[in-house]
Protein backbone atom coordinates (compact mmCIF):
# COMPACT_ATOMS: atom_id res chain seq x y z
CA UNK A 1 0.00 0.00 0.00
CA UNK A 2 1.01 3.71 -0.60
CA UNK A 3 0.57 6.98 0.95
CA UNK A 4 -0.43 7.87 -2.56
CA UNK A 5 -1.35 6.84 -6.16
CA UNK A 6 0.25 9.26 -9.03
CA UNK A 7 -0.93 8.66 -12.55
CA UNK A 8 1.59 10.72 -14.84
CA UNK A 9 0.63 11.61 -18.66
CA UNK A 10 2.93 9.94 -20.62
CA UNK A 11 0.86 9.90 -23.54
CA UNK A 12 -0.64 13.47 -24.71
CA UNK A 13 -3.77 11.91 -26.08
CA UNK A 14 -4.84 13.27 -29.63
CA UNK A 15 -8.65 12.70 -29.14
CA UNK A 16 -11.10 13.08 -26.42
CA UNK A 17 -9.96 10.27 -23.74
CA UNK A 18 -12.58 8.80 -21.66
CA UNK A 19 -11.31 8.00 -18.49
CA UNK A 20 -14.05 7.66 -15.96
CA UNK A 21 -12.41 4.27 -14.59
CA UNK A 22 -10.44 7.25 -12.88
CA UNK A 23 -11.44 7.58 -9.48
CA UNK A 24 -9.42 7.21 -5.73
CA UNK A 25 -11.68 4.95 -4.51
CA UNK A 26 -11.35 2.63 -6.62
CA UNK A 27 -7.86 2.30 -7.32
CA UNK A 28 -7.89 2.01 -3.12
CA UNK A 29 -8.27 -1.86 -3.52
CA UNK A 30 -6.18 -2.37 -6.71
CA UNK A 31 -2.31 -2.89 -7.09
CA UNK A 32 -0.60 -1.07 -9.74
CA UNK A 33 -0.62 -2.99 -12.59
CA UNK A 34 -4.68 -3.45 -12.14
CA UNK A 35 -4.88 0.11 -12.66
CA UNK A 36 -2.96 0.51 -15.19
CA UNK A 37 -5.22 -1.85 -17.09
CA UNK A 38 -8.49 -0.38 -16.69
CA UNK A 39 -10.55 0.83 -19.36
CA UNK A 40 -10.93 3.65 -21.72
CA UNK A 41 -12.29 5.41 -24.84
CA UNK A 42 -9.90 7.60 -26.94
CA UNK A 43 -11.12 9.16 -29.76
CA UNK A 44 -14.08 6.53 -29.23
CA UNK A 45 -12.15 3.26 -29.46
CA UNK A 46 -10.73 1.33 -26.40
CA UNK A 47 -7.39 1.60 -24.79
CA UNK A 48 -5.99 0.85 -21.65
CA UNK A 49 -5.52 3.69 -18.97
CA UNK A 50 -1.69 2.67 -18.81
CA UNK A 51 -1.08 3.61 -22.66
CA UNK A 52 -1.71 6.98 -21.12
CA UNK A 53 -0.43 7.26 -17.78
CA UNK A 54 2.81 5.44 -15.88
CA UNK A 55 1.03 4.43 -12.55
CA UNK A 56 3.09 4.68 -9.81
CA UNK A 57 1.88 3.67 -6.24
CA UNK A 58 -1.14 1.16 -5.49
CA UNK A 59 -3.98 0.10 -2.76
CA UNK A 60 -4.39 3.82 -1.51
CA UNK A 61 -7.40 6.11 -0.87
CA UNK A 62 -5.21 9.08 -2.24
CA UNK A 63 -4.46 9.97 -5.45
CA UNK A 64 -2.66 12.99 -7.90
CA UNK A 65 -2.61 13.07 -11.11
CA UNK A 66 0.12 15.18 -13.48
CA UNK A 67 0.26 16.39 -16.51
CA UNK A 68 -2.34 18.86 -18.96
CA UNK A 69 -5.55 16.46 -18.57
CA UNK A 70 -7.03 19.40 -20.70
CA UNK A 71 -8.43 16.32 -23.06
CA UNK A 72 -9.08 14.02 -20.40
CA UNK A 73 -13.46 13.33 -19.86
CA UNK A 74 -15.12 12.01 -16.82
CA UNK A 75 -12.00 11.97 -13.86
CA UNK A 76 -13.50 11.05 -10.90
CA UNK A 77 -17.12 10.17 -12.37
CA UNK A 78 -19.16 8.58 -9.24
CA UNK A 79 -16.75 9.01 -6.94
CA UNK A 80 -17.86 7.80 -3.54
CA UNK A 81 -14.63 8.20 -1.20
CA UNK A 82 -10.84 9.62 -1.47
CA UNK A 83 -9.22 12.10 -1.91
CA UNK A 84 -8.17 13.08 -5.46
CA UNK A 85 -5.83 16.33 -6.65
CA UNK A 86 -5.43 16.92 -10.26
CA UNK A 87 -2.08 18.76 -10.95
CA UNK A 88 -3.39 20.91 -13.94
CA UNK A 89 -6.43 21.38 -16.40
CA UNK A 90 -8.69 19.08 -16.30
CA UNK A 91 -11.17 18.03 -19.03
CA UNK A 92 -15.17 17.93 -19.25
CA UNK A 93 -17.28 15.82 -16.84
CA UNK A 94 -15.23 15.98 -13.70
CA UNK A 95 -16.71 14.40 -10.81
CA UNK A 96 -19.75 13.74 -12.64
CA UNK A 97 -22.42 11.90 -10.35
CA UNK A 98 -19.73 11.89 -7.45
CA UNK A 99 -21.04 10.93 -4.20
CA UNK A 100 -18.31 11.25 -1.65
CA UNK A 101 -14.25 12.08 -1.17
CA UNK A 102 -12.73 15.46 -2.51
CA UNK A 103 -11.60 16.16 -5.50
CA UNK A 104 -9.06 19.09 -5.95
CA UNK A 105 -8.11 20.88 -9.41
CA UNK A 106 -4.86 22.81 -9.36
CA UNK A 107 -6.03 24.45 -12.92
CA UNK A 108 -8.90 24.81 -15.13
CA UNK A 109 -11.96 22.65 -15.64
CA UNK A 110 -14.19 21.41 -18.59
CA UNK A 111 -17.77 21.68 -18.85
CA UNK A 112 -20.40 19.67 -16.59
CA UNK A 113 -18.27 19.61 -13.37
CA UNK A 114 -19.95 17.58 -10.59
CA UNK A 115 -22.75 17.18 -12.85
CA UNK A 116 -25.83 14.33 -14.36
CA UNK A 117 -24.58 12.08 -16.76
CA UNK A 118 -26.92 12.54 -19.66
CA UNK A 119 -30.59 11.54 -18.72
CA UNK A 120 -29.57 11.43 -15.36
CA UNK A 121 -32.18 12.98 -12.70
CA UNK A 122 -29.28 13.65 -10.26
CA UNK A 123 -25.73 15.39 -10.71
CA UNK A 124 -23.20 15.07 -7.78
CA UNK A 125 -24.90 13.91 -4.77
CA UNK A 126 -22.13 14.35 -2.20
CA UNK A 127 -18.35 15.39 -1.77
CA UNK A 128 -16.46 18.22 -2.46
CA UNK A 129 -14.69 19.78 -5.15
CA UNK A 130 -12.52 22.41 -5.75
CA UNK A 131 -11.49 24.04 -8.89
CA UNK A 132 -8.39 26.55 -8.15
CA UNK A 133 -8.77 27.80 -11.99
CA UNK A 134 -11.76 28.35 -14.37
CA UNK A 135 -14.47 25.89 -15.09
CA UNK A 136 -16.82 25.51 -18.61
CA UNK A 137 -20.74 25.31 -19.02
CA UNK A 138 -22.84 23.98 -16.47
CA UNK A 139 -21.04 23.01 -13.51
CA UNK A 140 -23.35 21.71 -10.87
CA UNK A 141 -26.08 20.74 -13.18
CA UNK A 142 -28.51 19.03 -11.49
CA UNK A 143 -26.55 18.65 -8.29
CA UNK A 144 -28.21 16.63 -5.23
CA UNK A 145 -25.87 17.38 -2.46
CA UNK A 146 -22.35 18.46 -1.30
CA UNK A 147 -19.82 21.33 -2.45
CA UNK A 148 -18.89 22.54 -5.53
CA UNK A 149 -16.32 25.77 -5.05
CA UNK A 150 -14.85 27.11 -8.45
CA UNK A 151 -12.61 30.33 -7.79
CA UNK A 152 -12.13 31.64 -11.30
CA UNK A 153 -15.03 32.22 -13.86
CA UNK A 154 -17.47 30.00 -14.94
CA UNK A 155 -19.57 29.63 -18.03
CA UNK A 156 -23.34 29.23 -18.91
CA UNK A 157 -25.66 27.50 -16.67
CA UNK A 158 -24.06 27.25 -13.54
CA UNK A 159 -26.19 25.33 -11.10
CA UNK A 160 -29.03 24.40 -13.30
CA UNK A 161 -31.99 22.64 -11.94
CA UNK A 162 -30.05 22.05 -9.10
CA UNK A 163 -32.10 20.44 -6.20
CA UNK A 164 -29.62 20.83 -3.30
CA UNK A 165 -26.29 21.30 -2.13
CA UNK A 166 -23.92 24.57 -2.70
CA UNK A 167 -21.93 26.10 -5.10
CA UNK A 168 -19.53 28.73 -4.31
CA UNK A 169 -18.20 31.21 -7.41
CA UNK A 170 -15.33 33.49 -6.35
CA UNK A 171 -15.08 34.65 -10.21
CA UNK A 172 -17.47 35.82 -13.32
CA UNK A 173 -20.69 33.78 -13.68
CA UNK A 174 -21.82 33.11 -17.37
CA UNK A 175 -25.55 33.46 -17.81
CA UNK A 176 -28.19 31.25 -16.79
CA UNK A 177 -26.76 30.39 -12.99
CA UNK A 178 -29.63 29.12 -10.69
CA UNK A 179 -31.97 28.91 -13.47
CA UNK A 180 -34.77 25.99 -12.73
CA UNK A 181 -33.27 25.51 -8.94
CA UNK A 182 -35.27 24.16 -6.48
CA UNK A 183 -33.38 23.93 -3.28
CA UNK A 184 -29.73 24.85 -2.91
CA UNK A 185 -27.13 27.72 -2.42
CA UNK A 186 -25.37 29.62 -4.56
CA UNK A 187 -22.85 31.92 -2.89
CA UNK A 188 -21.72 34.35 -5.27
CA UNK A 189 -18.65 36.85 -4.72
CA UNK A 190 -18.66 38.57 -7.59
CA UNK A 191 -21.41 40.26 -9.70
CA UNK A 192 -23.37 37.60 -11.38
CA UNK A 193 -26.12 37.69 -13.75
CA UNK A 194 -29.41 36.47 -11.99
CA UNK A 195 -32.47 34.92 -14.00
CA UNK A 196 -35.71 36.99 -13.38
CA UNK A 197 -37.46 34.59 -11.55
CA UNK A 198 -35.51 34.96 -8.80
CA UNK A 199 -36.75 38.06 -6.16
CA UNK A 200 -34.74 39.54 -3.46
CA UNK A 201 -35.35 39.30 0.06
CA UNK A 202 -33.07 40.98 1.85
CA UNK A 203 -29.70 42.13 2.80
CA UNK A 204 -28.03 40.01 5.78
CA UNK A 205 -24.90 38.38 7.12
CA UNK A 206 -26.03 34.51 6.70
CA UNK A 207 -24.11 32.95 9.54
CA UNK A 208 -23.71 29.66 7.67
CA UNK A 209 -21.76 30.93 5.03
CA UNK A 210 -18.72 32.15 7.46
CA UNK A 211 -18.54 28.89 8.57
CA UNK A 212 -18.65 27.72 5.01
CA UNK A 213 -15.80 30.00 3.84
CA UNK A 214 -13.57 29.44 7.23
CA UNK A 215 -14.08 25.82 6.13
CA UNK A 216 -12.77 26.06 2.95
CA UNK A 217 -9.46 28.14 3.84
CA UNK A 218 -9.11 25.57 6.53
CA UNK A 219 -9.47 22.30 4.80
CA UNK A 220 -8.52 23.37 1.55
CA UNK A 221 -6.24 26.19 1.74
CA UNK A 222 -8.78 28.47 -0.32
CA UNK A 223 -7.84 31.86 -0.65
CA UNK A 224 -11.05 33.27 1.45
CA UNK A 225 -10.96 37.24 2.22
CA UNK A 226 -12.06 37.96 5.88
CA UNK A 227 -14.68 40.71 4.19
CA UNK A 228 -16.07 37.89 2.42
CA UNK A 229 -16.14 35.67 5.45
CA UNK A 230 -18.25 38.64 7.96
CA UNK A 231 -19.64 40.20 4.49
CA UNK A 232 -23.00 41.40 4.51
CA UNK A 233 -24.70 39.36 1.28
CA UNK A 234 -28.32 40.30 -0.45
CA UNK A 235 -30.37 36.98 -0.62
CA UNK A 236 -32.22 36.20 -3.65
CA UNK A 237 -35.20 33.61 -3.11
CA UNK A 238 -35.87 31.18 -6.32
CA UNK A 239 -36.03 29.74 -8.65
CA UNK A 240 -39.52 30.86 -8.50
CA UNK A 241 -40.30 29.32 -11.71
CA UNK A 242 -39.55 25.98 -9.66
CA UNK A 243 -39.70 25.20 -6.29
CA UNK A 244 -38.42 28.13 -5.08
CA UNK A 245 -36.76 26.74 -2.12
CA UNK A 246 -33.15 27.76 -3.33
CA UNK A 247 -31.53 30.53 -3.15
CA UNK A 248 -28.65 32.54 -4.88
CA UNK A 249 -26.10 34.91 -1.77
CA UNK A 250 -24.85 37.52 -3.80
CA UNK A 251 -21.78 39.73 -1.46
CA UNK A 252 -22.88 43.38 -1.07
CA UNK A 253 -19.59 43.81 0.85
CA UNK A 254 -18.19 44.57 4.30
CA UNK B 1 -0.66 19.56 56.22
CA UNK B 2 -1.32 23.36 55.52
CA UNK B 3 -0.68 25.53 53.03
CA UNK B 4 -0.20 29.56 54.37
CA UNK B 5 -1.06 28.29 57.62
CA UNK B 6 -4.36 27.20 56.11
CA UNK B 7 -4.70 23.37 57.28
CA UNK B 8 -5.77 20.97 54.74
CA UNK B 9 -7.98 18.30 56.62
CA UNK B 10 -7.54 14.82 55.44
CA UNK B 11 -10.60 14.15 53.79
CA UNK B 12 -12.20 14.05 50.01
CA UNK B 13 -14.93 15.33 48.30
CA UNK B 14 -17.40 13.11 46.67
CA UNK B 15 -18.53 13.60 43.45
CA UNK B 16 -21.15 11.65 40.76
CA UNK B 17 -21.33 10.37 37.14
CA UNK B 18 -23.29 12.60 35.23
CA UNK B 19 -23.75 13.65 31.82
CA UNK B 20 -22.29 16.81 29.70
CA UNK B 21 -22.65 18.31 26.78
CA UNK B 22 -20.35 21.81 25.42
CA UNK B 23 -22.31 24.30 24.32
CA UNK B 24 -20.59 26.80 21.62
CA UNK B 25 -22.00 30.17 21.78
CA UNK B 26 -20.91 32.81 19.42
CA UNK B 27 -22.21 35.93 18.88
CA UNK B 28 -21.80 39.11 16.98
CA UNK B 29 -19.15 40.62 19.98
CA UNK B 30 -18.42 39.01 23.12
CA UNK B 31 -21.50 40.86 24.66
CA UNK B 32 -24.17 38.46 22.94
CA UNK B 33 -22.47 35.72 23.48
CA UNK B 34 -22.07 36.20 26.82
CA UNK B 35 -26.04 37.40 27.02
CA UNK B 36 -26.95 34.11 25.64
CA UNK B 37 -24.97 32.15 27.89
CA UNK B 38 -25.47 33.79 30.97
CA UNK B 39 -29.29 33.39 30.11
CA UNK B 40 -28.84 29.80 29.17
CA UNK B 41 -26.53 29.04 32.35
CA UNK B 42 -29.31 30.70 34.64
CA UNK B 43 -31.18 28.32 36.92
CA UNK B 44 -29.20 25.77 36.75
CA UNK B 45 -27.34 25.57 39.73
CA UNK B 46 -28.10 22.24 40.89
CA UNK B 47 -30.06 18.90 39.32
CA UNK B 48 -32.01 19.02 42.98
CA UNK B 49 -34.30 21.98 42.04
CA UNK B 50 -33.12 22.63 38.51
CA UNK B 51 -32.75 19.12 37.18
CA UNK B 52 -29.36 20.29 35.38
CA UNK B 53 -26.24 22.39 36.10
CA UNK B 54 -24.18 24.55 33.47
CA UNK B 55 -22.15 27.45 33.60
CA UNK B 56 -19.60 29.38 31.55
CA UNK B 57 -16.27 27.48 30.45
CA UNK B 58 -14.53 30.36 29.23
CA UNK B 59 -14.83 32.74 26.57
CA UNK B 60 -13.47 32.02 23.33
CA UNK B 61 -11.58 34.01 21.24
CA UNK B 62 -13.03 34.84 17.46
CA UNK B 63 -9.84 32.21 16.37
CA UNK B 64 -11.31 29.46 18.23
CA UNK B 65 -14.78 29.27 17.15
CA UNK B 66 -16.22 27.70 13.95
CA UNK B 67 -18.15 30.95 12.73
CA UNK B 68 -14.80 33.11 13.56
CA UNK B 69 -16.66 35.18 15.91
CA UNK B 70 -16.16 35.51 19.45
CA UNK B 71 -18.02 32.99 21.59
CA UNK B 72 -18.51 31.64 24.98
CA UNK B 73 -18.15 27.91 25.98
CA UNK B 74 -21.05 26.07 27.75
CA UNK B 75 -21.07 23.21 30.03
CA UNK B 76 -24.62 21.93 30.43
CA UNK B 77 -25.10 18.62 32.80
CA UNK B 78 -27.69 16.58 34.32
CA UNK B 79 -27.76 13.29 35.90
CA UNK B 80 -28.97 11.07 33.25
CA UNK B 81 -28.86 10.75 29.25
CA UNK B 82 -32.36 10.50 28.93
CA UNK B 83 -33.01 13.99 30.34
CA UNK B 84 -29.86 15.88 28.86
CA UNK B 85 -31.34 16.62 25.49
CA UNK B 86 -35.11 17.55 26.72
CA UNK B 87 -33.23 20.47 29.06
CA UNK B 88 -30.80 21.17 26.02
CA UNK B 89 -33.79 21.78 23.10
CA UNK B 90 -36.14 24.14 25.88
CA UNK B 91 -32.95 26.01 27.34
CA UNK B 92 -31.42 26.44 23.77
CA UNK B 93 -34.69 26.86 22.12
CA UNK B 94 -35.10 29.60 24.70
CA UNK B 95 -32.30 31.65 25.53
CA UNK B 96 -30.32 31.26 22.53
CA UNK B 97 -32.05 30.95 19.89
CA UNK B 98 -34.20 33.90 21.01
CA UNK B 99 -31.20 35.99 21.32
CA UNK B 100 -29.72 38.59 18.75
CA UNK B 101 -27.23 37.44 16.49
CA UNK B 102 -25.93 34.19 17.92
CA UNK B 103 -25.12 31.25 16.99
CA UNK B 104 -24.56 27.48 18.94
CA UNK B 105 -22.28 24.81 17.79
CA UNK B 106 -21.11 21.18 19.60
CA UNK B 107 -17.92 21.49 21.61
CA UNK B 108 -17.57 17.77 21.94
CA UNK B 109 -17.43 17.01 18.26
CA UNK B 110 -15.46 14.10 18.74
CA UNK B 111 -17.81 11.95 21.00
CA UNK B 112 -19.71 9.07 19.18
CA UNK B 113 -23.10 9.80 21.51
CA UNK B 114 -25.29 12.21 19.62
CA UNK B 115 -28.08 14.20 20.54
CA UNK B 116 -30.54 15.83 18.03
CA UNK B 117 -30.62 19.23 19.40
CA UNK B 118 -30.48 21.25 16.43
CA UNK B 119 -32.52 18.79 14.75
CA UNK B 120 -35.59 18.90 17.24
CA UNK B 121 -35.02 22.62 17.40
CA UNK B 122 -35.18 22.92 13.39
CA UNK B 123 -38.70 23.08 13.31
CA UNK B 124 -39.60 26.59 14.91
CA UNK B 125 -38.46 27.48 11.01
CA UNK B 126 -41.77 26.45 10.23
CA UNK B 127 -41.03 24.36 7.14
CA UNK B 128 -38.91 27.41 6.00
CA UNK B 129 -35.88 25.55 7.67
CA UNK B 130 -32.92 24.45 5.55
CA UNK B 131 -30.01 22.86 6.47
CA UNK B 132 -26.31 23.27 5.17
CA UNK B 133 -23.78 20.38 5.45
CA UNK B 134 -20.47 21.77 5.81
CA UNK B 135 -17.36 19.88 6.49
CA UNK B 136 -19.52 16.61 7.34
CA UNK B 137 -21.52 17.92 9.79
CA UNK B 138 -25.14 19.32 9.48
CA UNK B 139 -26.17 22.77 10.15
CA UNK B 140 -30.40 23.62 10.11
CA UNK B 141 -30.28 27.47 9.12
CA UNK B 142 -34.08 28.70 11.39
CA UNK B 143 -34.99 31.53 9.66
CA UNK B 144 -35.83 34.31 12.62
CA UNK B 145 -37.17 38.01 12.44
CA UNK B 146 -33.36 39.25 12.85
CA UNK B 147 -32.56 36.75 9.92
CA UNK B 148 -31.39 33.79 10.66
CA UNK B 149 -30.19 31.40 13.39
CA UNK B 150 -27.69 28.82 12.89
CA UNK B 151 -27.15 25.49 14.85
CA UNK B 152 -25.46 22.46 14.82
CA UNK B 153 -27.60 19.20 14.19
CA UNK B 154 -26.23 17.25 16.80
CA UNK B 155 -24.30 17.65 20.15
CA UNK B 156 -21.87 15.40 21.86
CA UNK B 157 -22.72 14.32 25.28
CA UNK B 158 -20.01 12.03 27.58
CA UNK B 159 -19.98 11.01 30.91
CA UNK B 160 -18.77 14.10 32.79
CA UNK B 161 -18.32 14.42 36.76
CA UNK B 162 -20.73 16.52 39.03
CA UNK B 163 -20.32 17.82 42.76
CA UNK B 164 -16.58 18.08 42.94
CA UNK B 165 -16.13 20.32 46.08
CA UNK B 166 -14.19 22.13 48.96
CA UNK B 167 -14.85 24.02 52.01
CA UNK B 168 -13.51 27.01 53.08
CA UNK B 169 -13.56 27.32 56.79
CA UNK B 170 -12.77 31.11 58.00
CA UNK B 171 -12.42 33.02 60.72
CA UNK B 172 -15.42 35.55 59.88
CA UNK B 173 -18.21 35.78 57.00
CA UNK B 174 -15.69 38.62 54.92
CA UNK B 175 -12.22 36.52 55.30
CA UNK B 176 -14.52 33.72 53.77
CA UNK B 177 -15.78 35.57 51.13
CA UNK B 178 -12.66 36.94 49.95
CA UNK B 179 -11.06 33.49 50.19
CA UNK B 180 -13.96 32.33 47.70
CA UNK B 181 -13.43 34.85 45.58
CA UNK B 182 -9.87 34.72 45.30
CA UNK B 183 -10.75 30.69 44.36
CA UNK B 184 -13.07 31.76 41.57
CA UNK B 185 -10.86 33.78 40.15
CA UNK B 186 -8.02 31.30 39.95
CA UNK B 187 -10.55 28.56 38.89
CA UNK B 188 -12.22 30.89 35.78
CA UNK B 189 -11.24 29.61 32.49
CA UNK B 190 -10.16 26.08 33.94
CA UNK B 191 -10.68 24.15 31.12
CA UNK B 192 -13.11 21.49 31.65
CA UNK B 193 -14.54 22.72 34.63
CA UNK B 194 -17.23 25.07 35.99
CA UNK B 195 -18.79 26.36 38.97
CA UNK B 196 -22.56 26.59 38.69
CA UNK B 197 -23.44 28.14 41.74
CA UNK B 198 -24.13 32.21 42.08
CA UNK B 199 -20.51 33.96 41.62
CA UNK B 200 -19.20 30.03 41.92
CA UNK B 201 -19.75 30.07 45.52
CA UNK B 202 -22.31 28.10 47.93
CA UNK B 203 -23.41 29.63 51.22
CA UNK B 204 -25.68 26.87 51.65
CA UNK B 205 -24.38 23.26 51.79
CA UNK B 206 -26.85 20.59 52.11
CA UNK B 207 -26.78 17.01 53.15
CA UNK B 208 -28.89 14.41 52.31
CA UNK B 209 -32.37 14.48 53.34
CA UNK B 210 -33.58 15.96 56.76
CA UNK B 211 -33.62 14.56 60.39
CA UNK B 212 -37.15 16.43 60.54
CA UNK B 213 -39.23 16.78 57.25
CA UNK B 214 -39.74 13.22 55.28
CA UNK B 215 -40.31 15.16 52.11
CA UNK B 216 -37.07 17.12 51.79
CA UNK B 217 -34.69 15.51 49.97
CA UNK B 218 -31.87 18.22 50.93
CA UNK B 219 -31.51 20.40 53.47
CA UNK B 220 -28.98 22.20 55.70
CA UNK B 221 -25.33 21.13 56.42
CA UNK B 222 -25.66 21.16 60.15
CA UNK B 223 -22.99 19.85 60.77
CA UNK B 224 -20.53 23.05 59.01
CA UNK B 225 -23.60 25.36 59.86
CA UNK B 226 -21.52 27.96 62.19
CA UNK B 227 -24.68 29.16 64.38
CA UNK B 228 -25.80 25.14 65.25
CA UNK B 229 -22.83 24.62 66.61
CA UNK B 230 -23.51 24.36 69.75
CA UNK B 231 -26.81 22.34 68.84
CA UNK B 232 -25.58 19.75 66.52
CA UNK B 233 -23.17 17.55 65.73
CA UNK B 234 -20.76 20.06 64.59
CA UNK B 235 -17.85 19.66 62.17
CA UNK B 236 -16.91 23.97 62.56
CA UNK B 237 -13.55 23.91 64.30
CA UNK B 238 -12.78 26.97 67.10
CA UNK B 239 -12.27 29.86 65.59
CA UNK B 240 -14.34 29.56 62.38
CA UNK B 241 -17.47 31.44 61.81
CA UNK B 242 -17.73 31.02 58.70
CA UNK B 243 -17.93 28.46 55.78
CA UNK B 244 -18.15 28.38 52.01
CA UNK B 245 -18.63 25.42 49.58
CA UNK B 246 -17.09 26.10 45.74
CA UNK B 247 -19.21 23.26 44.20
CA UNK B 248 -17.26 22.25 40.81
CA UNK B 249 -18.95 19.94 37.37
CA UNK B 250 -16.71 18.82 34.67
CA UNK B 251 -16.12 16.83 31.69
CA UNK B 252 -13.65 14.54 33.97
CA UNK B 253 -12.04 13.79 37.04
CA UNK B 254 -8.71 15.47 36.29
CA UNK B 255 -9.96 18.61 35.15
CA UNK B 256 -11.65 18.45 38.25
CA UNK B 257 -8.58 17.98 40.33
CA UNK B 258 -6.82 20.89 38.33
CA UNK B 259 -9.07 23.40 39.10
CA UNK B 260 -9.34 22.52 42.45
CA UNK B 261 -5.28 22.59 42.80
CA UNK B 262 -5.21 26.05 41.80
CA UNK B 263 -8.97 27.05 43.38
CA UNK B 264 -7.64 25.39 47.27
CA UNK B 265 -4.20 27.22 46.59
CA UNK B 266 -5.86 30.58 45.70
CA UNK B 267 -8.43 29.76 48.87
CA UNK B 268 -5.40 29.70 51.47
CA UNK B 269 -4.63 33.13 52.85
CA UNK B 270 -5.38 34.92 55.61
CA UNK B 271 -8.08 34.50 57.66
CA UNK B 272 -8.70 31.26 56.89
CA UNK B 273 -8.35 28.29 59.02
CA UNK B 274 -9.02 25.40 56.89
CA UNK B 275 -10.18 23.65 53.83
CA UNK B 276 -12.06 21.03 53.73
CA UNK B 277 -14.69 18.97 51.47
CA UNK B 278 -18.15 17.70 51.50
CA UNK B 279 -18.92 14.00 51.21
CA UNK B 280 -21.31 10.97 52.13
CA UNK B 281 -18.87 8.64 53.67
CA UNK B 282 -18.13 7.60 50.15
CA UNK B 283 -20.72 5.41 49.31
CA UNK B 284 -22.84 7.28 46.66
CA UNK B 285 -20.75 8.90 44.52
CA UNK B 286 -17.73 7.02 42.55
CA UNK B 287 -15.16 10.34 42.38
CA UNK B 288 -13.38 10.78 45.29
CA UNK B 289 -10.85 13.83 45.38
CA UNK B 290 -8.74 13.81 48.19
CA UNK B 291 -7.56 17.19 49.21
CA UNK B 292 -4.06 15.98 50.41
CA UNK B 293 -3.48 13.59 47.56
CA UNK B 294 -4.66 16.67 45.09
CA UNK B 295 -2.47 19.43 46.49
CA UNK B 296 0.95 16.97 47.23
Amino acid sequence: MSETIVLSLTQAPEHALVADCIAPDRFAALAAKEIASLGVFHGGRAARLGDFFKVTGERSPNLRLEGDLGRVRGIGTGMTGGAMVIDGPSGRDLGVAMAGGRIEVRGSTGDNVGGARPGAAKGMTGGEIVIRGSAGDDAGVRMRRGLLVILGDVGRGTGRAMIAGTIVLFGKTGPGAGRFLKRGTIVALAAMERPVTYRYACTYRPPHVGVLLRYLRARSGVPVSDRHVIGRYERYSGDLAELGKGEILQWAGE
Amino acid sequence: MNINGVAIDDTFAEAFTMRVARIVITGRNPKWAREAAVKMTGFATSVIGCKCEAGIERELPAAETPDGRPGVSVLFLTMDKESLPRQLVVRLGQTVLTCPTTACFDGLPSVPDRLAVGKALRVFGDGFQASKVIGGKRYWRIPVMEGEFLIEETFGMQKGVGGGNFLILAEDADHGLEAAEAAVDAMTNQPGVILPFPGGVVRSGSKVGSKRYKSMIATTNDAFSPTLRAVTASQVPEGVNSVLEIVLDGTDGPSIEAAMRVGIRAACRPGVRAISAGNYGGKLGPHHFHLRKILA
